[in-house]
């Protein structure tokens, strides 16, 4: 019998929304259950009903079986006794999780002594061996430190161990590798595959992002409009997914190797009541007459593998289709004319955020140096705390250089958070009509370039009079992109566009992007954590780390042949990180010294500059040795 | 398949407890407001006109409805033109407080430095007298009449709300959007007026319907005490406080009909103020 076993799971909300219809999957003692789909597929709904916490005024159907027992009908006191012992859960923002006054040590040892019945001097035995367990370095201090001293890193870890604490039979992470860094994802990960590996424990990881979590998954369920469209081994769906929707999740996200995104149209709708016909059919380019008229039930599609499509598709997902849309082949891309006028020339730039109570601060930019020619395409790359929010600010005249120069010629900034960079009581048309009416332009032609631009942007019209709330995440960075277009800029620089979008959004976005990039009559600088966004995009790439560029070189050149050992972790190629990036300190030498696996006396002392390597330059001296030694 | 119940029960206080008493509250002021702008076209007797043929202090019915007070005038006339005074000035004092608090509040919440330190200094002087004492103060000072008494009780209630919008515009002004204003080339006066002002302004919203109430009763406090609206002309707080000494003799009608009034005005607009609140939190959730 499995651990967790749900059956014909529904859901509906106040009456009015299906969340989740017809529901069903399970979760083995020591297995990895990737639980993966967007916002509004039902996710986190499966995650609450698990703990027996779905919101008020829900009405749920079917059967949460957990070792048999039916959560749904739990009584309270089996219910307090099931959600510590039973199924436990690592929230989201493991920061927001942890109670701010109390130390990280004082809430593992309460549950300790609360679920376990532990004493005293056994409890903190315990509690530093599960520190110890998910990875956090001297743990005996580090049950001594408030949430807001830890980093993101190691508050999603403590988020672990006092999840594991109650030695729970079933651990559900709900989106345990949001808002980390590329070098930590894999190591969090672990964390969970290494729980269910030695302790036997169930893992049900949920996520966005299915290439996030695939490495660590031994099956995966994927969630559209509350319904399960597809559930099988990982090595199955993750290589030749026999549903559409799946197909669309692993394509909507670019990868290192170059691969071009394929664009779905549409967005997940919100469903009312339980579908009568296939949820994905009109965003579907398999779609059939019978996809229209009834819904297909989960079938067979191999060993434990089914997929709820009349029309599965058999070939690997690498294999492309005729109706495929792609974004960021590199065969569109154009050299920009040589010589072109330089439109933004950063020289030297250092930023300091002073802070507010006496002297020091927070060096931001510590002597950056870049030229963007018109017509070129950039990209940013670094994890958060190297300076490319700073730099994006610096840019477009947001934050002023504490020495150095920048000029810029007239510059607009697409923003990471969508909604949240429209003025809440402004309408679309105000929005976009903004970098107008700063120019002085008649409201009649504001009123006229606004719909152009949108129709650009292939958004509606109709859109015009709609204020932000109004409008889904997609929408919002159309707005956004058309605002940063409407008064023919010289420059636009992208900050992160795409990462607070659904992934199948994403790749909606990246096409706008890419066309708007396309246009040589201005230059584009795309700001992104994610490398391999980066590489669909870029002419050329800068890798920034702690405020400083390490390395920069044409696109092919920097992913083909990283030449700075940071590029080469970040690339995952042949080169591991010590310690995570809060720990490194960047007083003198080198930035990387801290972390750097080839680290000598001469770069704890010596500052690096950039130095031609072949087509790219890079900030450490030992690049010609690196290659022999990785 | 078992059917379970999850969840608490729905709370009661749904959106629609919010909407209701926005109706009730602003019902009972249109109420009120008709009453007091259309009624003196109706009433046999001026304000301040004196009926020779009837008795001071007569009681109602006849030819006065409520009577007449100790000078010999009509109650119902006086009550209802009163009206007009009460409304007007409390609205227009908080209309007046609204636009001062939220000009100084904007000046010292975006730009913050000294301008926000002296800003916030003042009123916090202002704010350091209970608030009663200081409208009294700033009456006397003045001297009466209905724009004195005005400016008296907006000055009394504008530091509340420039600390309410300073305080918004503090966070509103590191926000995205102000930032998307900011790069779209928008100038320091349009990004104020345009994108920090307006969003600023949600609590205030709320916060002045419930503060007319407490204007109304200001001013009649004042006026009790003879710092109001001069006689003759009517005044609710002025009209309690001369019947004063009838009500303990038996004669209520001069005092008990401007209290009820008052009463049912404040009810008005705390209703209103409650159910904005009840809204916003909604919103907010």
């Amino acid at each position: 019998m499995s651990l967790l076993s749900i059956e014909n799971l529904s859901v509906v909300i106040g009456g009015r929304v299906a969340a989740l219809s017809d529901v069903s999957f399970t979760v083995d003692a020591g297995e990895v259950v990737g639980l993966v789909g967007e916002s509004g597929g039902g996710k986190s709904m499966v995650g609450r009903a698990i703990v027996g916490m779905l919101p008020t005024g829900s009405v749920a159907t079917g059967r949460v079986g957990f070792d048999g027992v039916d959560v749904l009908t739990m009584s309270a006191e089996r219910l307090a006794h099931h959600r510590g012992h039973g199924a436990a859960m690592c929230f989201q923002n493991p920061r927001g999780a942890l109670s701010p006054t109390r130390t990280a040590g004082r809430q593992l040892l309460d549950r300790l002594r609360t679920h376990q019945g532990m004493d005293g001097e056994r409890a903190r035995e315990s509690a530093v061996e599960l520190f110890e367990a998910v990875g956090i370095r001297s743990a005996r201090r580090r049950l001594g430190a408030y949430p807001h001293e830890l980093s993101g890193g190691m508050a999603q870890r403590v988020m672990i161990s006092l999840a594991t604490g109650c030695a729970p039979r079933l651990l559900i992470a709900d989106e345990p590798t949001t808002g980390l860094d590329v070098t930590l994802t894999a190591e969090i990960l672990r964390q969970f595959r290494h729980a269910a590996d030695t302790d036997g424990r169930g893992v049900l990881l949920v996520s966005h992002d299915i290439n996030a979590i695939a490495a660590v998954c031994d099956r995966i369920v994927v969630l559209y409009a509350g319904t399960v469209v597809e559930t099988g081994p990982a090595s199955r769906v993750l290589t030749a997914p026999a549903h559409p929707y799946t197909r669309a999740l692993l394509r909507s996200v670019p990868d290192l190797d170059g691969r071009p995104v394929v664009v779905t149209p549409g967005a997940m709708p919100l469903l009312r009541e339980a579908p009568a016909v296939c949820p994905f059919a009109p965003r579907c380019a398999h779609a059939e007459d019978d996809c229209r008229t009834s819904r297909p039930r989960l079938a067979e599609q191999g060993a434990q593998w089914t997929a709820a499509c009349f029309h599965p598709l058999h070939d690997a997902v690498e294999a492309g289709q005729a109706s495929d849309v792609t974004v960021g082949a590199p065969a569109r891309r154009a050299a920009p004319a040589a010589r072109a006028e330089p439109v933004l020339v950063v020289d030297d730039a250092h930023v300091v955020y002073k802070s507010r109570f006496g002297r020091g601060g927070h060096h931001a930019l510590r002597g950056v140096s870049l030229t963007v020619a018109k017509g070129e395409r950039i990209g940013v790359v670094g994890e958060s705390g190297c300076g490319k929010s700073t730099l994006a600010r610096l840019i477009v005249g947001l934050a002023k250089p504490t020495s150095g120069s920048v000029t810029a010629a007239r510059s607009s900034l697409v923003f990471q958070d969508p909604i949240g960079s429209l003025s809440p009581r402004r309408t679309v048309e105000d929005a976009i009509g903004e970098p107008l009416r700063a120019l002085g332009v008649p409201a009649a032609e504001r009123a006229g370039r606004a719909a152009a631009v949108l129709d650009r942007m292939k958004l509606d019209r109709s859109i015009l009079a709609r204020r932000p709330h109004e409008l889904s995440g997609g929408q919002a960075q159309r707005v956004g992109i058309a605002r940063a277009l409407v008064a023919e800029p010289d420059l636009i620089v992208f900050d992160e566009p795409t990462s607070a979008l659904d992934v199948t959004v994403q790749a909606q976005i990246l096409a706008v992007i890419d066309e708007v990039a396309a246009d040589r009559s201005h230059g584009s600088v795309f700001i992104s954590h994610d490398l391999a966004t980066v590489r669909g995009f870029a002419d050329r790439v800068v890798v920034l780390y702690l405020g400083r560029i390490v390395e920069e070189g044409p696109v092919e050149e920097v992913f083909a042949r990283p030449r700075h050992p940071y590029t080469r972790a970040l690339l995952s190629r042949g080169v591991a990180l010590v310690r995570d990036l809060e720990e490194a300190d960047a007083t003198a030498g080198c930035a990387l010294a801290a972390r750097c696996p080839f680290v000598t006396d001469r770069c704890r002392g010596e500052d690096q500059q950039l130095q031609q390597y072949g087509e790219s330059r890079a900030a450490c001296w030992r690049v010609p040795e690196i290659g022999e030694l990785v | 398949m078992s059917l379970s119940r999850t969840g608490r029960r729905r709370e009661k206080r749904d959106g629609r407890f919010g909407t209701v008493l926005v109706v009730t509250g602003a019902g009972i002021l249109a109420v009120v407001a008709l009453a007091v702008l259309l009624g003196p076209l109706f009433t046999a007797w001026g304000p301040n006109e004196i009926d020779p043929s009837a008795p001071t202090l007569a009681e109602p019915g006849g030819a006065h409805l409520f009577g007449t007070d100790v000078n010999g005038m009509d109650v119902w006339s006086r009550l209802l033109y009163a009206g007009r005074v009460d409304l007007g000035i409390a609205i227009a004092a908080v209309a007046v407080a609204v636009v001062l608090g939220s000009v100084l509040g904007v000046v010292a919440g975006y730009f913050g430095g000294w301008l926000d330190d002296v800003l916030m200094r003042l009123t916090d002087i202002f704010q350091a007298f209970p608030t009663f004492i200081l409208a009294l103060a700033v009456a006397a000072l003045l001297g009466s009449g209905p724009v004195n008494l005005t400016v008296a009780i907006a000055l009394v209630n504008a530091p509340a709300y420039a600390r309410l919008v300073r305080a918004e515009v503090r966070a509103i002004r590191d926000l995205t959007y102000v930032d998307a204003a900011r790069t779209s080339g928008a100038s320091t006066i349009g990004l104020l007026w345009r994108h920090v002002l307006p969003n600023s302004l949600t609590p205030v919203r709320v916060i002045a319907p419930l503060n007319c109430g407490w204007a109304m009763l200001t001013l009649a406090g004042l006026s009790f005490l003879g710092l109001g609206i001069p006689v003759p002309d009517a005044e609710w707080g002025a009209m309690i406080s001369l019947g004063t000494g009838d009500v303990v003799a038996g004669r209520w009608w001069t005092s008990v009909p401007p209290g009820i009034a008052l009463l049912v005005c404040v009810l008005g607009f705390s209703l209103l103020g409650e159910g904005l609140q009840e809204r916003a939190d909604r919103v907010r959730r």
